[in-house]
């Protein structure tokens, strides 16, 4: 079981509403840096959205074991543990591990569903897979 | 005739291409860096590039070692 | 590492023989810019203990690391100081961007001592966790003088702020039990134990000159502990000589901006950067990650490098038998094998399920680190042991022991030769059958360099002291003898046949420690690649490389990221020699030490450079003080040079005799093989002292190797102890 944020890239409007409610959630403040989902103009009205897609890999990259997947499949960061090395960044197959500069630890999507309840075109939906 | 490295000389065939001239020198280092007369051959072009007789062969073995 | 788990029956043992002869307290304070600007003083003869400031012209002149380590030694002894002086000391620091998590290969550690085996400094970088612990301790080197009237520990508490010298008479003194009990004694929770590091040896080096020290790190994962080897010159030796069984530092609580550096951010982009880079290039470049420096042995082998029977030749039709596959079998991939917090080039490879058929582990089994190509080359392929086992068994007990693998293998492999020309016979060697290929016979000699009984402690005695011996005992022939030992300054040879580089030659003798590899490693670009065909061009890469090298080791790095791993793009923007330098990495670099330091007079890579050239040449005026440090003690022996018998002329017969006819200018028909062998004996030793003129000049010395007064100040080394020890020098005239 994992859950995880779904992205229908076609349906994406590029209105950028998802970064701003993620940075709000996890940092108080509107910051598309500080957002754990990514939106990029690809050209022709196409959008990229990054965001994690729990696969873990970055779990096994870990060198101090703050990296782990919780009950509900989502892998998640314990900030007491993480020295902030960043393997886990520079090893992510999707790229959706993120730092932000001067922040020690690096953040990423936890699945919590916000933005997609706020995504006005509902290219977003967090939703429990099975394994 | 083929000059490698301005060091060895490598008798020339018809047809010969990049990989059967890195097999004639023994080089069977994985990652190279190959110039024909000054112009680097990408790494997928050495199973059809052909090198041609009196060609100045170049062969970087790229490797870090101890 | 043993898989047995440590009772607390044990700890108590351990805990209930401690008893504290020294204690000195300290406000821990926070490291500022990549340094704890102060160094800590034990004197275990006295048993004192303080902290010495660190001042501005120390961190300008020496940087921190190795730099640290001599300026320290050159003031604690003096011209006639011996290893086993009480004044002799093992200094040990990490550096500047030491402890840097984000960045790959920042955990190093650099021990110096005056060498049992050289006499002069002797420099060894190693892994680990001790280094920067010890700086976010409070300190950045520590300095042990003195020899203990009793078996003792050193601990550092980094937390606390708190030092002791205590007295631990039951603690095992080999490094494969003592880590686990250290880890055991000083960390409770996986966190803490982590937050534990030894130094430690054994009791192999007890009895020879070639022992190693072992820096522990605790791998959570596996739930022990783990070691990497400060291998060369001897270091374990005199710190079993000072009877300490380990130094230990606990300091819980690394972050990624322990270093308190001036710019995080630019050392995060940096990091990131580059953790990408190894994560897209590794697989297809050198496969760190999967073989560590194991798939360098097929290469050597392919190329003629890699040393066969005492580096008679470079290779072999069974070397197969010891290719990476054969040890990936024993490698788990189940965690991050970064010796330090983020190496994610992680070539530290883990080997387990090895069951132990020989010595007093027998029928245990054991996990080990490695092993490296280094060990794989000189315990298999130059003592002729084609079997993967018996390697990783030596492995396993080399590292125990506290025994250098470098050193055994090249030491071992001599012996084998002697015993195969009838120097040495069954007599002499106590029933030992010494023949190229035996694992038994190498494996019995390791043994009884733990017990200190039998030949295997005259091996242990190193090259230099057997040639000495079986000359002086058993009548050897001297010359013949200079000739095959494989020694220089009295260090043993790492694993690299050498003779068809000339500038790999003079990358060995001119070493400022001895021959280890890892101030240069032009083997391919000159023999190979053949990029430096002239004397100006080895010059210059002579220069170049050892002192890029020796920066590495001034700041508590690793140089595996800097070439082992390069960007996609980086031959074609950059040609030739530049590209070897991987100018992209350089510039990492400089960008790392600025955004860590704040020295914004630090632009470029000759910048670094520079600073590696006071430390390198402040070395290599150290070694004028210890009676060495001139020309003479850069000669080498003609095995690295060329073919010493007829046979080894004779296995490659085309190449010299075409040398012969091209470079020489004598037509070898008509001639013995002895004959073409002197020739081509003289040609190639007239290269190598053009070679060394050659380099001399660029690096700014005298004929004699001496750097020059001129040299001394521009480098602002000119104190008056080096300008004295110059002046006296010079004045003795050539």
């Amino acid at each position: 079981m994992r859950k995880v944020l779904i992205t229908h890239n076609e349906l994406c409007v590029g209105c950028h509403l998802c970064e701003e409610v993620c940075s709000q959630a996890w940092f108080k403040e509107i910051n598309p840096a500080k957002s754990a989902i990514r939106i990029t103009e690809l050209g022709n009205a196409d959008w990229g959205m990054a965001v994690c897609n729990q696969c873990g890999e970055c779990i096994a990259v870990c060198p101090t074991e703050a990296l782990y997947r919780d009950k509900a499949g989502v892998v998640r960061i314990k900030k007491d543990l993480c020295v902030g090395c960043l393997s886990c960044v520079g090893f992510c197959p999707t790229r959706t591990m993120y730092y932000y500069a001067g922040y020690v630890e690096p953040f990423k999507c936890i699945s919590c569903g916000l933005c997609a309840k706020e995504c006005p075109a509902e290219a977003l939906a967090a939703e429990t897979l099975p394994d | 005739m083929i000059r490698v490295n301005n060091k060895w000389e490598i008798e020339w065939q018809p047809g010969m291409t990049i990989r059967d001239l890195l097999v004639a020198c023994k080089f069977t280092h994985h990652y190279v860096a190959v110039s024909v007369n000054g112009r680097l051959v990408p790494a997928e072009e050495y199973d059809t590039w052909l090198v041609a007789d009196r060609d100045e062969v170049q062969v970087i073995h790229i490797i870090a070692g101890g | 590492m043993e898989m047995k788990e440590i009772t607390q029956e044990r700890i108590e043992a351990l805990r209930a023989g401690h008893k504290v002869l020294a204690e000195f307290h300290y406000e821990p304070r926070p490291v500022e810019r990549g340094y704890a600007g102060k160094t800590l003083y034990v004197n275990v003869s006295t048993n004192t203990i303080g902290a010495k400031p660190v001042d501005e012209r120390m961190k300008r002149t020496f940087i921190g690391g190795r730099g640290f380590d001599l300026w320290l030694l050159w003031n604690a002894v003096k011209s006639d100081t011996r290893w086993d002086s009480p004044e002799n000391e093992i200094v040990i620091a990490s550096g500047p961007l030491g402890g840097i998590v984000q960045y790959p290969g920042t955990g190093k550690s650099i021990a110096v001592t005056i060498s049992p085996l050289t006499g002069i400094p002797v420099d060894s970088n190693v892994g680990g966790y001790f280094g920067p612990l010890l700086k976010f301790s409070g300190f950045d080197a520590l300095e042990v003088q003195g020899i203990a009237d009793r078996e003792v520990i050193v601990f550092i508490d980094g937390n606390a702020g708190l030092v002791q010298i205590m007295e631990a008479p039951e603690e095992s003194v080999n490094s494969h039990i003592l880590a686990e009990e250290i880890v055991a004694l000083f960390g409770q929770t996986p966190q803490e134990k982590q937050g534990v590091s030894s130094v430690s040896s054994g009791v192999g080096a007890e009895h020879t000159l070639i022992g190693c020290l072992n820096f522990s790190f605790y791998d959570p994962r596996r739930k022990l502990t783990r070691l990497k080897q400060a291998g060369r010159g001897g270091i374990g030796t005199v710190l079993r000589k000072k009877k300490i069984k380990a130094l230990v530092v606990k300091y819980v609580g690394v972050k990624g901006d322990s270093n308190h550096p001036t710019d995080l951010e630019t050392i995060q982009q940096v990091g990131a950067k580059m953790h990408r880079e190894i994560y897209e290039r590794d697989p297809i470049m050198f496969t760190m990650r999967l073989d560590g420096t194991n798939h360098l042995t097929k290469i050597m082998n392919d190329y003629d490098i890699l040393p066969v029977h005492n580096f008679r030749y470079g290779s072999h039709p069974e070397a197969e038998k010891i290719y990476s596959p054969h040890f990936q079998k024993y490698f788990v991939y189940d965690a991050p094998d970064g010796c330090w917090y983020g190496c994610t080039l992680a070539c530290a490879k883990f080997a387990a399920g090895l069951e132990l058929r020989t010595g007093p582990y027998k029928g245990q089994t054991v996990t080990v680190d490695g092993p490296e190509y280094e060990t794989v080359a000189g315990i298999g392929a130059n003592c002729g042991i084609w079997d993967a086992h018996a390697v990783l068994e030596a492995n396993f007990y080399c590292d125990a022991y506290g025994i250098d693998t470098i050193s055994f293998g090249t030491a071992m492999a001599f012996a084998m030769e002697c015993y195969e020309e009838g120097i040495l016979t069954p007599e002499i060697t106590g029933g030992l059958k010494l023949n190229f290929g035996n694992a038994d016979a190498m494996l019995e000699a390791l043994h009884q360099m733990s017990r200190g009984e039998g030949f295997g402690v005259i091996i242990g005695q190193g090259v230099r002291r057997m040639k000495q011996i079986f000359v002086e005992r058993y009548g050897a022939d001297p010359q013949f003898l200079q000739d095959i030992g494989m020694e220089a300054k009295g260090l043993e040879y790492s694993e690299y046949v050498t003779k068809e580089s000339l500038a790999q030659q003079g990358g060995y003798g001119l070493a400022n420690k001895g021959p280890q590899h890892d101030e240069a490693w032009l083997i391919f670009m000159d023999a190979v690649n053949n990029q430096i065909p002239t004397f100006e061009d080895k010059a210059e890469a002579l220069h170049y490389f050892p002192m890029w090298r020796t920066w590495f080791g001034l700041n508590g790095l690793c140089k595996l990221p800097w070439n082992d791993v390069e960007p996609a793009d980086n031959r074609t923007r950059y040609k030739g020699i530049e590209a070897a330098k991987v100018p992209e990495h350089v510039e990492n670099y400089v960008r790392l030490f600025r955004a860590m330091t704040g020295r914004d007079d630090v632009q470029s890579g000759a910048d670094l450079i520079r600073m590696s050239e006071a430390v390198y040449n402040f070395q290599r005026i150290f070694n004028l003080k210890m009676g060495s440090g001139t020309r003479e003690h850069d000669a080498i022996p003609y095995r690295s040079v060329g073919p010493v018998t007829d046979a080894e002329y004779e296995s490659r017969a085309e190449r010299y005799d075409q040398q012969l006819r091209e470079l020489v200018g004598v037509d070898p028909s008509g001639m013995t093989t002895a004959e073409k062998r002197q020739a081509l004996r003289r040609y190639r030793e007239a290269q190598y002292e053009k070679l060394i003129d050659a380099v001399y000049k660029r690096r700014g010395w005298n004929e004699r190797g001496i750097p020059t007064l001129e040299k001394v100040r521009e480098l602002g080394i000119d104190f008056p102890e080096v300008v004295a020890l110059i002046e006296a020098h010079t004045q003795k005239g050539t």
